[in-house]
C-alpha cells in the first residue's frame, strides 16, 4: 500500500501560485460505506502541491481559486476530480476500484477483501456488464469468469440458458446456486443493468451455502445507492439490428432434382425429375424464413444518498424481435427496481428492495423435429414459397415452414417480484446481527392456440380441431437468514471473524393447465377457454403444487495472523423436506487457508512482484435437487384416464417410484490456488487446481425392474443415490493492464478452463440413455462409468467402401439393417468378432468442451475506448441430426462430393433410395464443434468536459458495437454453441435456431 | 470511528422477534398437507373407485400385445416404413428377436404396471369398509387376473407378490412363479370376479361376470384343461347374455368393427378408447386412443373411409387365401388396398413389405380425433368375443372328448353368420374345422400367434419359429440384469 502512496508523492512539490481572491477549502474523503479514510493524496491540478488527508479523512488546502481542480487518488480506489467552485466544505467519495485487492467480495454471509480470499472466486464487475451490453445476464459469464460454461438452449428471444460452473457433476441438475442480495433468485428474469456486481463461488468456499451449493454459487449484489452523494441520474439506451449469424449450405433446385434423380436410379427406381431444365435455383427456404429483426433497450435510473439514507430506483425496457419468425418470436422485458437504506439509528440499519419483472415472450417451434428451422432445411427447393407438400412426398413430419410459422400462436406472461428486507443491528462495533428475508413472488400465464390446419396428407402437424391449451403457473419461494458476525483483533495480530445463524428457504407454488377445442373463427382473438369448449363436454383440465423447505444452520470462523495467514473453517448442518425424516439431515464441512508470501519480512523489497498468495480449499457441500421433489415418497399424480360409459373418467394411480432411502447428494471439493501480481499490479496472475468428487449421486429416473409399475402411464422411475462422477481440472487467468500516459491505457485479459469429466460409477443399471437421434433409433447419449458424461455410443466408421472386393473383405454390416454395397460406410469391428452388430458400439465423442477460454481486450485512447470479447470452446462434439433420413428432402450441399464410384469420395457415402446402413448413429453425424467466438465489439467515444459542461452532464457516451460477430468453426451446422442443455442429449442438433449478430448503436448519460 | 451504544432493549426486541418466528424441525413437515400419498389414500368409496380406474387406465396400453402379438404370427408382416422401423417389431416378424426389443420390454413393462395398480388396490382392501366393495375389489381381480394372463402367455414363469405391491429390492429375491402357481393366481382371481360380478356392468366398459367366466374359459384352456374350461364357457354360453353380432334385429355383420359396433352383444369384454385427449410418441402408453390402430393405417393414405397410418401389421396374401370366396369375413378382416383404390380413387404409397393388403378390422376410420391423430384412433379392442367364447367352447369339448354335437352347433353358428355352410365333420376333422375357423374369425385381432402355441402348431406354420426357444419371448435384458441372478433367461435366448 505505501509503494503507491510515494510513487504519488514524488508527484507534491513546487512552489505557490499567487493569485487574486484565493481562498481555503475543508473537506473530508470517505469510501463508499461512509468510512473515513487516511492518507488520500488531494493535488492541485497543474500544479506540484497538495496534501494527505488526516485520521478522520479531513483535509485543508491554501491558496485556491474557483476553477481549480483537486485529484483524489488512494490505493484501492478509483481517481476523483473535483472542479473548485468555492469555499464550501467538500465531501468527496471514493468508489472501489473493482479490480483492486482492496475489493470487497462478496463471499456469502458476509465479505472479504480480496487480497483475503482463500477460495477460488470468480468476480464480474459492473464495468463488464455495461462493455458486454448483454440481454441476459447470462451472457456476460461467457468469456469472463474462468470455469463457467454458459449455454444458451436456443438462439431465440428470451430462451433459458444453463450455466455450468466447473463441468457438469449430475445427470439432471448442474445449475448453480443463485442468490440475489443473499435470497435464491434466477438469473434469468433479472435486468443486467440492475447488477452491481457477481461473485461466483467455485469451491469448497461455498460449503457456508452446504445445501444445494454442490453447482457452485453465483452471488448477484444489485445496485444501491451511496451515502452523500448527490442525485445521480444514468440513462442507458441502445438501438440493434440483428440477423442470422449462419446459414447452412443447402442444395438449390436442380442439384436437388440431380441428387435425387441419382438416388432413385441408384435404387433401380424411375428417376422422379426426367427433365431438370427450368427447375433454376428454386425456393431457398432459409432466405424465406431468417429476417432481420431489431433490438433496443432503455435504462434509466437515479441514485444517490444523504447522511442516513442511499436509494436507487430505475427501470428499463427491452424488446428483441426474432430473426426467425419476426413477432412470432419476440421478447419484451420490462423492469422496475428500488432500493433503499435507512439508518434507524446508529445501530440499526434497514434495507429493502424490490424488483419488478414483467416478460412477454412469443416462440416457435424450435430444435426438435418437425421445428421451423429442422423444417427449412429439409422441405424440397422445388416446392414454391406457399406450397404445401400435397403429395405427402416428404413424409409424416417435413411441412412448409412458411405456413407453419404462420400457424403458430402463443403468448407467454410473466410477472415478478423479488427483493429483501434486511435489518443490520450493530449493538457494538464488533458484533453485527442480521436479519433478512428475501423473496420472490412468480405468476406466468401461458397461451397456445392450434388452429385448423392441412399442411398435406398424414402431417402430424395437421389439425382438424382449433385448440387452444392455456396455464397459471405459480411459483414463490423466500429466504430468510438470520446470523451474526463478531470481528476483533488480538494483540494487533490475530484478526478473528465468527459468523453463526440458520437459514430457511421454503418453495412453493402451483400450477393449473387447461385444453379446450372449437375455438370461435378458428382464431387467435377469440382463442381463449372462456370460449372454447371440451373435446366432448368437460375441458381438459390438469394441476400441480410443490412445497418443498429447507433448514440449515451454519458457524464459521475466519482467522488471520497479520494478515499474512489466513485460515477459515465452516460448517453446515442442512434439512430438507425432499428427504424423508430419517434421511433428511446433512453436514457439510471445509476448511480454507491461505498465505500470502509477500507480507513475509524476507520478500520485502522486492521490485518485481507485489503480491503472492497461495491457497488451497477442501470440503462437501450438498445437492437435494434433481428437478423433482419428495423422493422418498409416491405421490397419486400418475395418469389414471379410461373411457366409462363412451366419457372419459379420471381416477387416481401412483407416480415416480417412492424410494424412502434417498438421501443427500454430496460434492467433495478440493481446490489448490495462486494468486500473483507483478510490475507494480500491471499483471495480475490467479491458477487453480481443482477437483470435484460427486457422490451419492442422485439419479433421477434410474432404470428399476419393471414389474414396480414405473412403465404405467404418468408413473415413472424413482431417484436413487446411485453414482459417482468427477470433474477435475485447471483453471488460469491473467489480466495486464498498463495505463501508457494520460491519453492511452489498455489492458487485456485471458482465462482458460482445462476440464476433464467422467463419470466413476453408476449403480444399477450399466449405463442412464438419453437424447435423440433420427427416428425410431436408439437413444445416442450416455451416462456410463469410465465415459464422459452424456458421451456418445455409436458406431466408428472407417471411411467408405470403393469396391465389391473391399465390401467381401469387411465383415458383414447386414444386422445394421442391409447389407453393404460399395459407396457405403464401412463401420469398425470394434469387439473384433467378424461381424458388424450393435456390439460395435463404442464412444465417438461427447458434448462438453475439454477446454473454454476468454480473450478480452480494452484500450481507451483520449475520448475513445474500445473493448473486443471472445471466447472459445475446444473439444465439444455435435450431432448432427437436423436432416432428416427420407428419399425427397433436400440436402446440405457437402453431399456434393459424395461418392459416385471407386475413389470419388472417402467421406461422403453413395446417394440411394434403397436400404442402407448408412443413417444409423456412427461418428458420420458426429462433428467437432470447436469454435472460437468474438462476442462483442465495442467502440465507444465519451464526450470531454467542456462540452459535458455546457450540456450540464456528468457523463456523454455514444458507442456502437457487434454482438456475435464472427464464430470461427468446422461445424456445420447452424450454431456450434448449440446444446439444449440437457446432461445426457445435450448437444444433439435439430436446426438450432443461431444466435443472432447484432449491429447496435447506443448512449450513455449521467447527470 | 466511533463505537456505538449498547442498547439492550433493542437487541431484546430483536431476539425476541426471530425466535418467535421460530424454526424447528416440524416446518419441514408441514409439506405433507399439501400432497395425499401412496401411502395414506383409501379412506372412502370413491377413492377405491379412483384407484380402479387406474387399473383400467393400463388396458389401454395392451394395445402393443395385440399388435406385436399379430405381427409374431402368420398372418401378417410387419411392415412399417423401413427395415429399421420399429425395429422390434421387425424382429418379431422374421422371429430374429432377442432379450433386447423395446417393444417387448413395453409387453413386460406395461402388464406389470397394470399388476402393480392392481396390487395396490388389494393392499389396501381392508383400509375403509363401505357397501359393494366386493364389486370394486372382483372387478380388480379380474383385471389382476388379465394383465397376468397376458404375462403369463408372453413370458411364462413370472414373479408373483401376493396381494401387495412389488417394492424395490424383490426384483432379487422374489423368483419366477412356475407357470402352474401363475394360473392358480388367475383362476382363483376370476373365480372371484364371477362370484362377485354381475353380468350386467355398472357402467359400460367395466368387468362383468360374463368377461371373467371368459377369461377363465380361456385361462384353463391354454393349460388344456378341456372340462373345466367347456364348463364355464357352457355357464357363460347359456346364461343368454349374449349373441353374434347381426344376427339380431337390424344388427348388420358389416358394422361389428365400426363404432356402432363398438360394446355390442358379442363383445364379452372390451378395450375402451377415445380419440377426445391428444397425444405423442414420447408416451404412448399415456394415450386414451388406441395406438395399434394408427400403426396399423394406410401409409399416406387419401381416399374415403379410412385416415392414415404408418402401415404395420400387414395381411399376407396367404391368410387372403385361406378364406374362401363365398366367406363375407374376408371383405372386412382384410383390405385389398389395390382394388379400393380402384373403387374409390383412394391414394396411398407402399411401405416396408407392402403385400397390398391391411388390417381392415382395425383401421382407422374418419373421426375427429386429437392429435397426433396416429395415435389417438379411438377404435376399441374387442378383447373377448362371443365368437371367440363359442369357438374356445367347440375346442374344449372335442378336445376334451365331451360333446361334438354340441361343439358342431358352436362352429356352426359362428359359420353361418359368416355366410358358410353348416359342417358335419367329427374328430380330428371336426377340431382342424375349429382351428381354421378360429384362425379365420379371428384374424387381426392378436390371437393366432398364442393359438398356434399352445396348440403345437406353431412351428408348422410360422417362418423362424424355433421349437424349445419361440414358444415364449425373452425376458428383457434389463430385467436380467435388474434380477442380479435371480431370474434366469427363457430357453433358447
Amino acid at each position: 500500500m505505501k509503494k503507491f502512496t510515494c510513487i504519488l508523492i514524488a508527484l507534491v512539490g513546487g512552489f505557490l501560485s499567487v493569485h487574486a481572491q484565493t481562498f481555503s477549502v475543508k473537506g473530508n474523503v470517505t469510501d463508499e460505506d461512509n468510512m473515513p479514510l487516511l492518507g488520500v493524496n488531494v493535488l492541485v491540478k497543474d500544479q506540484t502541491r497538495g496534501t494527505v488527508t488526516d485520521f478522520d479523512g479531513n483535509f485543508t488546502l491554501d491558496d485556491l481559486s474557483v476553477g481549480d481542480v483537486l485529484q483524489f487518488s488512494y490505493v484501492g480506489f478509483e481517481p476523483k476530480e473535483v472542479t473548485v467552485l468555492n469555499d464550501a466544505f467538500l465531501n468527496v467519495v471514493l468508489q472501489t476500484d473493482s479490480e483492486s485487492l482492496a475489493e470487497v467480495v462478496v463471499i456469502g454471509y458476509g465479505t472479504q477483501q480480496r487480497k483475503d480470499i482463500t477460495g477460488s472466486v470468480s468476480l464480474v464487475s459492473e464495468d463488464v456488464i455495461e462493455e458486454l451490453n448483454p440481454i441476459k445476464l447470462e451472457n456476460a459469464l461467457q468469456g469472463t469468469a474462468a470455469g463457467v460454461n454458459v449455454l444458451p438452449s436456443s438462439g431465440a428471444p428470451g430462451a433459458g440458458i444453463s450455466i455450468n460452473i466447473r463441468g457438469i457433476a449430475s445427470n439432471t441438475v448442474n445449475q448453480p446456486l443463485v442468490l440475489i442480495d443473499g435470497y435464491q433468485g434466477d438469473l434469468g428474469t433479472i435486468n443486467p443493468n440492475d447488477v452491481a456486481s457477481i461473485s461466483i463461488l467455485k469451491d469448497a468456499q461455498a460449503a457456508i451455502y452446504g445445501i444445494a451449493g454442490a453447482n457452485g454459487v453465483v452471488l448477484i449484489t444489485t445496485k444501491s445507492g451511496k451515502k452523500n452523494t448527490a442525485p445521480v441520474v444514468k440513462f442507458d439506451s441502445y438501438v440493434g439490428l440483428q440477423e442470422t449469424s449462419r446459414k447452412v449450405p443447402l442444395l438449390n433446385a436442380t442439384e436437388y432434382a440431380l441428387i435425387l434423380n441419382e438416388s432413385y436410379a441408384n435404387n433401380g427406381e424411375e428417376i422422379p425429375f426426367p427433365d431438370v431444365s427450368g427447375l433454376g435455383t428454386g425456393t431457398d427456404f432459409q432466405d424465406e424464413v431468417f429476417d432481420t429483426a431489431p433490438v433496443y433497450n432503455h435504462y434509466l435510473s437515479v441514485s444517490g444518498g444523504t447522511e442516513k439514507i442511499t436509494y436507487s430506483i430505475g427501470g428499463s425496457h427491452l424488446y428483441q424481435e426474432g430473426i426467425v419468425g419476426a413477432e412470432k418470436s419476440d421478447f419484451t422485458r420490462n423492469t422496475a427496481r428500488f432500493s433503499l437504506g435507512i439508518d434507524i439509528t446508529d445501530e440499526l440499519n434497514l434495507t429493502a428492495n424490490t424488483i419488478y419483472t414483467n416478460i412477454d415472450r412469443k416462440s416457435i417451434n424450435e430444435n426438435g423435429l418437425g421445428s421451423v428451422l429442422f423444417n427449412a432445411l429439409n422441405i424440397a427447393p422445388t416446392f414454391g414459397i406457399d406450397e404445401e407438400d400435397q403429395e405427402g412426398i416428404l413424409g409424416n413430419e417435413i411441412i412448409n415452414p412458411l405456413s407453419q410459422i404462420e400457424n403458430t400462436f402463443n403468448d407467454y406472461d410473466l410477472n415478478k417480484f423479488n427483493g429483501s428486507f434486511a435489518l443490520e443491528f450493530t449493538p457494538i462495533e464488533e458484533l453485527t446481527f442480521t436479519s433478512r428475508l428475501g423473496y420472490s413472488l412468480t405468476n406466468s400465464k401461458g397461451k397456445d392456440f392450434l388452429p385448423i390446419a392441412n399442411f398435406g396428407p398424414s402431417k402430424v402437424f395437421n389439425n382438424t380441431r382449433s385448440q387452444v391449451n392455456q396455464n397459471r403457473i405459480n411459483d414463490n419461494s423466500y429466504t430468510y437468514d438470520l446470523f451474526g458476525t463478531y470481528e476483533d483483533m488480538y494483540d494487533e495480530a490475530h484478526h478473528v471473524t465468527l459468523t453463526g445463524g440458520m437459514t430457511v428457504i421454503r418453495n412453493w407454488g402451483d400450477g393449473l393447465f387447461a385444453t379446450g377445442f372449437d375455438v370461435p373463427n378458428n382464431s387467435w382473438e377469440f382463442a381463449d377457454i372462456s370460449l372454447a369448449r371440451g373435446a366432448s363436454d368437460a375441458l381438459t383440465t390438469s394441476a400441480y403444487v410443490y412445497d418443498t423447505r429447507k433448514l440449515s444452520f451454519f458457524g464459521r470462523l475466519q482467522y488471520d495472523y497479520k494478515g499474512k495467514y489466513l485460515l477459515s473453517g465452516m460448517l453446515r448442518r442442512d434439512a430438507s423436506s425432499n428427504f424423508s425424516p430419517d434421511n433428511r439431515v446433512g453436514y457439510f464441512p471445509s476448511v480454507t487457508a491461505g498465505w500470502i508470501v509477500t507480507e513475509e519480512d524476507f520478500f520485502n523489497d522486492s521490485a518485481v512482484i507485489d503480491f503472492l498468495k497461495i491457497r488451497g480449499s477442501f470440503g462437501t457441500l450438498g445437492n437435494d435437487e434433481t428437478g423433482a421433489t419428495n423422493y422418498y415418497r409416491a405421490l397419486l399424480n400418475g395418469e389414471a384416464t379410461y373411457v366409462l360409459d363412451g366419457q372419459l373418467i379420471n381416477g387416481v394411480a401412483l407416480g415416480n417410484l417412492a424410494n424412502p432411502d434417498a438421501g443427500w447428494e454430496e460434492a467433495e471439493k478440493t481446490n489448490i490456488g495462486v494468486d500473483l501480481r507483478m510490475f507494480n499490479n500491471q499483471l495480475d496472475i490467479s491458477a487453480d487446481l481443482f477437483r470435484e468428487d460427486r457422490k451419492d449421486l442422485l439419479v433421477a429416473g434410474i432404470p428399476v425392474s419393471g414389474i414396480f409399475g414405473g412403465g404405467a402411464p404418468g408413473a415413472g422411475s424413482p431417484t436413487i443415490n446411485a453414482g459417482t462422477t468427477r470433474n477435475e481440472g485447471v483453471e488460469f487467468s491473467v489480466r495486464y493492464n498498463q495505463v501508457v500516459n494520460d491519453d492511452l491505457d489498455f489492458n487485456i485479459s485471458y482465462n482458460a478452463m482445462f476440464l476433464n469429466n467422467e463419470v466413476v460409477s453408476v449403480e444399477g443399471t450399466d449405463f442412464l440413455p438419453g437424447g435423440q437421434f433420427g427416428v425410431g433409433q436408439p437413444q445416442p447419449a450416455r451416462f456410463e462409468a469410465g465415459f464422459p458424461i452424456g458421451y456418445f455410443y455409436g458406431y466408428r466408421t472407417n471411411g467408405i467402401f470403393q469396391t465389391p472386393a473391399e465390401v467381401a473383405a469387411h465383415p458383414s454390416q447386414l444386422a445394421l439393417g442391409a447389407e453393404a454395397a460399395p459407396g457405403d460406410l464401412r463401420y469398425v469391428d470394434i469387439n473384433g468378432d467378424g461381424v458388424i452388430t450393435p456390439e460395435d458400439r463404442t464412444n465417438i465423442g461427447d458434448p462438453i468442451p475439454d477446454a473454454t477460454m476468454g480473450l478480452n481486450l480494452n484500450v481507451n485512447f483520449k475520448g475513445f475506448d474500445l473493448v473486443a470479447y471472445t471466447f472459445a470452446s475446444i473439444g465439444n462434439d455435435m450431432v448432427r441430426n437436423y436432416e432428416r433420413n427420407q428419399p425427397n428432402v433436400n440436402r446440405a450441399s457437402y453431399i456434393l462430393d459424395r461418392w459416385r464410384g471407386p475413389g470419388t469420395s472417402t467421406t461422403v457415402p453413395r446417394v440411394t433410395t434403397g436400404a442402407t446402413s448408412n443413417m444409423v448413429f456412427s461418428d458420420y453425424y458426429v462433428e467437432d464443434a470447436s469454435y472460437a467466438r468474438i462476442q462483442n465489439v465495442q467502440l465507444g467515444y465519451s464526450f470531454n468536459g467542456n462540452i459535458l459542461e455546457k450540456l450540464k452532464m456528468d457523463r456523454l457516451r455514444i458507442y456502437t458495437a457487434v454482438n456475435n460477430l464472427y464464430t470461427f468453426t468446422e461445424y456445420r451446422g447452424f450454431d456450434p454453441s448449440a446444446t439444449g442443455g440437457a446432461a445426457i442429449g445435450g448437444g444433439i442438433d435439430y436446426g438450432f435456431y443461431p444466435l443472432p449478430r447484432i449491429y447496435q448503436v447506443g448512449l450513455n448519460l449521467n447527470f | 470511528m466511533k463505537r456505538y451504544n449498547f442498547k439492550p432493549k433493542t437487541l431484546l426486541v430483536l431476539l425476541t422477534l426471530t425466535f418467535s418466528l421460530g424454526c424447528t424441525e416440524e416446518f419441514l413437515d408441514e409439506t405433507q398437507e399439501y400432497n395425499i400419498s401412496s401411502e395414506n389414500y383409501f379412506n372412502s368409496e370413491q377413492d377405491y373407485y379412483n384407484a380402479l380406474i387406474g387399473v383400467y387406465d393400463v388396458l389401454q396400453s395392451t394395445y402393443v400385445n395385440v399388435l406385436l402379438g399379430e405381427i409374431a404370427s402368420d398372418n401378417t408382416l410387419s411392415g412399417g416404413e423401413s427395415a429399421t422401423d420399429v425395429i422390434g417389431f421387425q424382429q418379431v416378424d422374421e422371429m430374429t428377436h432377442t432379450p433386447v426389443n423395446d417393444n417387448l420390454d413395453d409387453v413386460w413393462d406395461w402388464n406389470f404396471a397394470g399388476v402393480q395398480r392392481a396390487n395396490y388396490i388389494l393392499e389396501f382392501k381392508d383400509k375403509t369398509d363401505f357397501p359393494g366393495k366386493d364389486q370394486i375389489i372382483a372387478e380388480t381381480r379380474f383385471l389382476r387376473a388379465y394383465f397376468t394372463f397376458e404375462l403369463v402367455k408372453w413370458f411364462g414363469p413370472i414373479p408373483l407378490s401376493g396381494d401387495e405391491r412389488f417394492v424395490l429390492g424383490d426384483e432379487t429375491t422374489i423368483p419366477r412363479s412356475p407357470v402352474s402357481e401363475v394360473y392358480d393366481q388367475i383362476e382363483s382371481d376370476l373365480e372371484f370376479a364371477i362370484n362377485n360380478l354381475d353380468y350386467t356392468a355398472p357402467q359400460v366398459g367395466r368387468a362383468t361376470k360374463g368377461a371373467a367366466q371368459a377369461l377363465l374359459g380361456k385361462a384353463y384352456l391354454y393349460q388344456e384343461q378341456f372340462q373345466e374350461s367347456a364348463s364355464v364357457l357352457t355357464d357363460l354360453i347359456n346364461s343368454g347374455q349374449y349373441h353374434l353380432y347381426g344376427t339380431q334385429g337390424d344388427e348388420d355383420y358389416a358394422n361389428l368393427f365400426e363404432y356402432v359396433g363398438e360394446n355390442s352383444a358379442e363383445s364379452v369384454f372390451e378395450i375402451q378408447y377415445t380419440g377426445e385427449e391428444g397425444a405423442g410418441f414420447g408416451c404412448l402408453q399415456c394415450s386414451e386412443g388406441n395406438v395399434a390402430v394408427g400403426f396399423q393405417g394406410i401409409r399416406n393414405y387419401s381416399g374415403p373411409l379410412f385416415e392414415s397410418g404408418y402401415s404395420f401389421n400387414v395381411p399376407v396374401q396367404e391368410a387372403y387365401d385361406a378364406f374362401t370366396d363365398n366367406d363375407i369375413r374376408r371383405y372386412y378382416t382384410i383390405l385389398d388396398i389395390e382394388a379400393w383404390a380402384a373403387e374409390t380413387g383412394a391414394s396411398y404409397s407402399e411401405g416396408y413389405k407392402h403385400t397390398g393388403y391391411f388390417n381392415r378390422k382395425y383401421l382407422p376410420r374418419k373421426n375427429d380425433n386429437l392429435g397426433d391423430t396416429n395415435l389417438t384412433q379411438p377404435n376399441n379392442y374387442r378383447a373377448i368375443r362371443y365368437a371367440d367364447v363359442l369357438l374356445m367352447a367347440a375346442e374344449a369339448l372335442v378336445r376334451g372328448n365331451i360333446d361334438e354335437d354340441r361343439a358342431r352347433t358352436y362352429v356352426n353358428m359362428v359359420r353361418e353368420r359368416a355366410g358358410l355352410d353348416p359342417i358335419d365333420s367329427a374328430g380330428a376333422t371336426l377340431l382342424d374345422v375349429i382351428y381354421t375357423e378360429r384362425r379365420l374369425e379371428l384374424m387381426g385381432e392378436g390371437h393366432r400367434f398364442f393359438d398356434l402355441v399352445r396348440t403345437g402348431r406353431a412351428a408348422q406354420e410360422i417362418e423362424g419359429f424355433t421349437t424349445g426357444k419361440n414358444e415364449l419371448f425373452p425376458i428383457p435384458l434389463e430385467e436380467i440384469e435388474f434380477s442380479q441372478g435371480n431370474w434366469s433367461q427363457n430357453s433358447g435366448y
